[in-house]
């Protein structure tokens, strides 16, 4: 059953393409058909009891699977989510000329994405890991435009450069625990002597999932990737795959660092810095998919929060342990709604800069309401699903305040904490309430009519689809008491969440208190931020500007240069003292000096003078404004060259060496080219032939057609065997060397 | 039966070679029946080979301590493979590849000349016999590289004549002093060093040190590794994708013998010699890389990964543990197998297309792909991304140096090999994304240009190999793991 789960969409995969090939509607079909038996599937296992499988030897170890509450409650989501993206697609694509391998591919991403989700050890999950990335890929340069294809790179760097981390990370707690089971970890870490080195790997492995999960620092793949996917893969991309990200950090967080607080506290830090980051990133936004990608960077930062604070309570996570596994579900449901919804849109007009798209919505309440439904989820409202699980996550938060302020310790953080939180809720809620106004309320300046006019602008399967996803909010939300708690309930044993001390009411006056006051911030950012500031009037209408600044791209102003300019030198620490420091104010001057050091370097070469003066005014730059890109530019390229040449240098030094000596020792090897090989013997044969030659009338008189001929073979033969003899010398040379240097090392040590 | 298997497995080439040289007026039909049957039949008696027990054979003594004998064990039975069935892709692909070019028969009498040689090399019993056959397949595999006859080739054939007689020198220099303090030149699992030895410590170390140098030529170990990137890519395709994959591992066969059959772990590890040698193989692992990313010559970027790849199985085998010459043992077979998948691809893209530079191969997917779909699979194999064939021994490769011991080196190299691996994914992967997506602009070509099947089913099959190799990897693995353990 498990197999089946795994490799049944994977094996499936090369019957859709092939069917593909011939008919578009067959393979639509097929696709669907394999991902809803996927789903009945992942259902069915609900009902059954807990399993585990392995197959010995593959890559090496050997791959082994289990399921337990959570895994399966997952498994559910993971086969829904994919089976309405697919129905949803079929209309999507119906367009698009080479959309076949993108069902190849989905298929075999659904395989590894669910291999991820059930792998019971570290090694498995990064198998499945390692297949999901690359194959999902091609989801993001689908379109092949110049944008999609830059994306494209950025999401493959992170993937590998995550992967080879994780992998890092994989094989020190091989060394270290001698096992990466995910349920012998945690006795396997208490018994481990070295504490530090488990740090170290959990750092590499946190690296390679968060790059995926989009956690900051690394988020950078998520606003490029989605906004140039197609509509159907951004829902999955950020849905599920950004929880396959998820998923590898809390087998860490429940496992090998269980109520670890270090390791909590700094999950917590990472976590709200993402969740604030990318709150502000989608405020500014004016992309309809841009904005729902930062949402997910924000909507990550939310659960890594949970996750955190799972680390900090120690024993009585039961709160943050629901809220996490709550907030993932939730997400991945909202994300579904809203991408989808986003699909439609985009599938109609081939646009998505708000300003392109405004007043689409109107006149189209199917639409209409489940986006509203969607954006309200997301933003917290009472009665849906987020509601409960951003409820949850912050009641765990009120709680470890509490315990602090009983034991007497500084609270100051953990208020900062909820604060932070519930101003990102009220910017979650003012950014949707954007998207809102703008699809639905505005009018389009020009084309309002036209928008009107479009009464048929999905088919009946798209629509079914959408009003499924949509439901699902409500649905949940409303009965959160039987269901949300249920779904909570199965995921105690992979959280190895405690005991819920006390069951919550969510409607409580202490509960909605939190949700209101991010309803009221969000309204106050949209009132008073987005109307006033992102919204700039023009001839008598008004736009939507973004007003984030360009140059603020983490991934242009510091991981593309320290990748593709720094790091390819051998001189790594140098370049790696220039990346690192870069964000850092004293950084600012460090450049500088190290500029006018460089500067003085070249100084004295003429050639390189403008050079140098370059980097010592990009690094004044810089200085007033150390954010900026310019310095890194000229002192980059120019180190690069430096070190790219003393590889090479490197490289032939012997080739050099040999050179060397043929110019100096083996110079006498080359006889002079002298005439006297006129007087040869076999010159003088060729004569007599060609005297001959003349006698018997077949040459005329004065040519030396055989004497030259013999000339030239006599000449190569030369030439080769002292090429040969010449090689050979080189040989002995070295043998003679090495002697030598025997009998030198004999002679000292006897003496 | 077994002996006389062996022998025929040693014969059967030469003589094909032999019968080809001579007849170089056969008409070509003729002679690709010839050099392919021969090739099909070596690798027919190498399977049946594997199931035999050790053959045993004396083919004659220079003086009393002076025998030339054949007898393999499981390492020679790992190079035999590689062996046999690497030359029969590339002999096949040579067959189409090779069929507008000049000299054709004499070419593929070279081919099974060298692979004769080799044969013999894998299957001795000592080192006088290991080290005649090693210099016997230098001699025999120079032609390869010569036979285009242009003056670069050339140049490059003497270069490689050069690296490799002149490292044999070195490495004959430890073949007399090892002579003098070893019970017996012939092969035996933790080395055969007598009671002398100890006394003369220095010394030995030193020619053991100079004859790793030595024999490193051929694998391309530095400082001895200019040959490679000026050898490789002047030969046509089939013979880069045997020198590469195949006969620079010869390099690291006499390596393995000369460290773990005659002197021995025991007597090396933890000395400078160790570290020295590990410090090297980490310096050409990242330098082949590094120059690999710079190189736009997609042949030439193939050779200097070569150079990068050979040294991952030489730090494995310099590490001495268990796991981490586990994992060059695997990673020798993986590298063949992935190393001739992409130098047939190179030729496949030279000969259809004519194109030899990475810039240009833009939109080459939509012309031939199955050749790029068997390319980005070898490629993500030699990157390491599982399930291919090289992260298994990545793995172990890995895991052995982080048990190594030895301070510093045993987490520098693991890091040195992923940062090696993400540079191979950087001097790999863009020909993969700009082939199969080359952008809005780009027109796709009416049809697919793949050659024949003798040109792209080789190709696939190596590839597929790649992924196979790396799934079912359990039961090689437990194999390998148990002849490493036996060496230490």
């Amino acid at each position: 059953m498990l197999y089946g789960l795994v490799f049944f969409p994977m094996i499936m995969s090369l019957p859709v393409w092939l069917i593909g090939k011939r008919h578009k509607k067959a393979r639509n079909i097929a696709a669907a058909a394999v991902t809803l038996l996927e789903l009945a599937m992942a259902t069915a296992l609900l009902w059954m009891p807990d399993m585990n499988a392995s197959i010995g030897g593959v890559a090496g170890l050997g791959i082994r699977l289990e399921t337990d509450g959570f895994r399966k409650v997952y498994l559910i989501v993971i086969a829904f989510l994919w089976s309405m993206t697919m129905l949803l697609g079929n209309e999507y694509f119906s367009h698009y000329e080479t959309c076949n391998r993108y069902y190849f591919f989905n298929l075999m991403t659904l395989g590894a994405t669910v291999g991820v989700f059930l792998a019971a050890d570290l090694f498995t999950a990064l198998i499945f890991f390692e297949i999901m990335s690359f194959t999902s890929y091609t989801w993001v340069i689908q379109e092949e435009t110049d944008s999609a294809i830059k994306a494209a790179n950025t999401y493959l760097a992170v993937a590998v450069i995550g992967g080879l981390a994780a992998l890092m990370g994989i094989f020190l707690l091989q060394d270290q625990l001698h096992t990466t089971a995910i349920s012998e970890l945690y006795n396997a870490a208490k018994a481990a002597p070295e504490k530090g080195c488990l740090y170290i790997a959990g750092a590499c492995i946190l690296f390679g999932f968060g790059a995926k999960a989009g956690m900051f620092p690394l988020h950078i793949w998520l606003p490029k990737a989605h906004p140039v996917a197609p509509a159907p893969a951004s829902a999955l991309l950020s849905g599920l795959l950004t929880k396959s990200g998820i998923f590898g950090i809390l087998v860490l967080s429940c496992n090998l660092f269980r109520n670890d607080p270090v390791w909590g506290s700094v999950i917590l830090c990472l976590g709200l810095i993402t969740m604030l980051l990318g709150a502000l990133l989608a405020l500014f936004s004016i992309d309809l998919k841009r904005t729902l990608a930062c949402s997910s960077v924000s909507q990550i930062g939310f659960i890594l929060t949970g996750i955190g604070m799972m680390g900090l309570l120690g024993a009585e996570n039961a709160l943050a342990a629901r809220g996490t596994l709550l907030h993932m579900l939730n997400h991945s449901l909202f994300k579904l709604v809203l991408f989808m919804s986003a699909a439609v849109v985009y599938m109609n007009l081939h646009q998505l800069d708000l300003n392109d798209i405004r007043g689409f919505g109107r006149k189209k309440p199917l639409l209409m309401i489940t986006f509203l439904l969607g954006a309200a989820g997301i933003g917290g409202v009472p009665l849906l699903n987020g509601y409960v699980s951003k409820t949850l996550l912050h009641e765990s938060i009120v709680e470890f305040t509490e315990i602090l302020h009983e034991s007497g310790s500084p609270t100051f953080f953990m208020h900062a904490a909820e604060w932070i939180f519930l101003i990102s809720g009220g910017i979650t809620v003012a950014y949707m309430t954007k998207l809102f106004v703008a699809l639905f309320v505005e009018k389009h300046p020009s084309r309002q009519a036209e928008f009107d006019a479009r009464t048929k602008y999905m088919n009946p399967v798209s629509a079914f689809a959408l009003l499924i996803s949509a439901i699902a909010l409500p649905a949940l939300g409303v009965t959160a008491n039987i269901s949300m708690n249920a779904i909570a309930d199965l995921g105690t044993d992979f959280f190895r969440a405690g005991a819920l001390e006390h069951s919550v009411h969510y409607l409580s006056w202490e509960n909605l208190r939190g949700g209101l006051i991010s309803i009221l911030i969000g309204a106050a950012l949209y009132f008073g931020v987005v109307r006033t500031v992102l919204i700039r009037k023009k001839d008598g209408g008004s736009e939507y500007v973004n007003l984030w600044p360009a140059w603020l791209d983490l991934e242009e102003l510091l991981y593309r240069p320290l990748l593709l300019k720094w790091l390819p030198g051998l001189l790594g620490p140098t370049a790696a003292l220039f990346g690192q420091n870069r964000l850092t104010a004293p950084a600012a001057n460090a450049v500088v000096k190290a500029g006018e050091k460089t500067a003085m370097l070249f100084g004295e070469n003429q050639l390189t003078a403008p050079a140098a003066k370059a980097v010592v005014r990009a690094g004044e730059e810089t200085a007033k404004l150390f954010g900026e890109n310019r310095i890194s530019g000229p002192a980059a390229s120019a180190l690069v060259r430096i070190q790219e040449i003393a590889s090479h240098a490197f490289s032939d030094l012997l080739d050099a060496a040999v050179f060397l000596l043929r110019k100096i020792v083996f110079k006498k090897l080359i006889p002079p080219d002298a005439d006297g090989e006129r007087n040869t013997l076999s010159y003088r044969i060729g004569r007599s032939i060609d005297r001959i030659a003349v006698r018997q009338g077949t040459e005329k008189e004065g040519e030396r057609r055989y004497a030259n001929l013999f000339h030239r073979g006599t000449k190569t033969l030369k030439d080769t065997t002292r090429s040969i003899s010449g090689t050979l010398s080189f040989a002995l040379l070295f043998l003679v060397l090495a002697i030598t240097a025997v009998f030198i090392y004999i002679i000292i040590m006897r003496g | 039966m077994n002996n006389l298997i062996l022998i025929l497995m040693l014969i059967l080439p030469f003589a094909g070679g032999i019968t080809l040289g001579c007849m170089k007026k056969a008409s070509k039909p003729a002679a690709d029946i010839i050099f392919t049957s021969v090739l099909a039949l070596e690798a027919v008696l190498t399977l049946g080979y594997l199931f035999l027990p050790d053959a045993e054979i004396r083919l004659f003594s220079m003086t009393e301590q002076l025998t030339v004998r054949l007898k393999t064990d499981s390492v020679g039975r790992i190079f035999l493979s590689i062996g046999a069935f690497g030359f029969l892709p590339a002999g096949i692909y040579a067959t189409k590849y090779m069929a507008h070019g000049e000299r054709q028969t004499s070419f593929y009498s070279w081919m099974l000349l060298s692979l004769g040689a080799l044969v013999g090399m894998d299957s001795s019993e000592n080192l006088i016999t290991m080290y005649l056959f090693f210099e016997l397949a230098t001699l025999l595999s120079v032609p390869l590289v010569l036979h285009d006859r242009t003056e670069e080739s050339i140049r490059a054939a003497l270069k490689y004549l050069f690296y490799s007689i002149g490292g044999a020198f070195l490495a004959l220099l430890a073949v007399f002093v090892l002579g003098a303090h070893t019970e017996t030149l012939a092969f035996a699992a933790g080395g055969t060093l007598n009671s002398s030895a100890a006394e003369h410590r220095v010394l030995i170390e030193i020619v053991t040190f100079l004859g790793v140098i030595g024999f490193g030529a051929k694998a391309g170990l530095y400082p001895l590794h200019g040959w490679l990137p000026s050898a490789h890519p002047v030969a046509p395709a089939p013979a880069s994708a045997v020198l590469s994959a195949i006969i620079a591992k010869a390099g690291v066969l006499a390596i393995t013998r000369l460290v773990f059959y005659i002197v021995g772990t025991e007597f090396l590890r933890g000395t400078w010699v160790q570290i020295t040698w590990i410090s090297l193989a980490l310096l050409t692992v990242f330098m082949g890389s590094m120059m690999a990313y710079r190189e736009d010559v997609f042949k030439k970027r193939l050779a200097y990964s070569s150079v990068s790849q050979i040294s991952y199985i030489l730090t494995g085998l310099f590490c001495m543990t268990s796991e981490s010459i586990a994992g060059g043992f695997l990673h020798v077979i993986f590298h063949a197998c992935i190393k001739s998948c992409l130098f047939l691809v190179a030729g496949s893209f030279i000969v259809n297309l004519g194109k030899t530079k990475v810039s240009e191969l833009r939109g080459v997917g939509k012309a031939m792909p199955i050749t790029l779909w068997s390319f980005t699979i070898a490629a993500l194999g030699l990157i390491g991304i599982p399930p291919a064939a090289g992260f298994v021994s990545k793995w172990y490769l890995a895991l052995g140096a982080l048990d190594s011991g030895l301070k510093v080196i045993n987490w520098l190299a693991p890091v040195i090999l992923l940062v090696s691996a993400l540079l191979t994914a950087a001097y790999l992967l863009p020909i993969t994304i700009a082939g199969f997506f080359p952008g809005k602009d780009f027109v796709s070509p009416q049809r697919t240009n793949e050659g024949t099947a003798r040109m792209w089913l080789p190709i696939a099959i190596l590839g597929a190999m790649t992924l196979i190799l790396g799934i079912f990897a359990g039961g090689l693995t437990n194999w390998v793991m148990n002849l490493a353990e036996s060496l230490i």
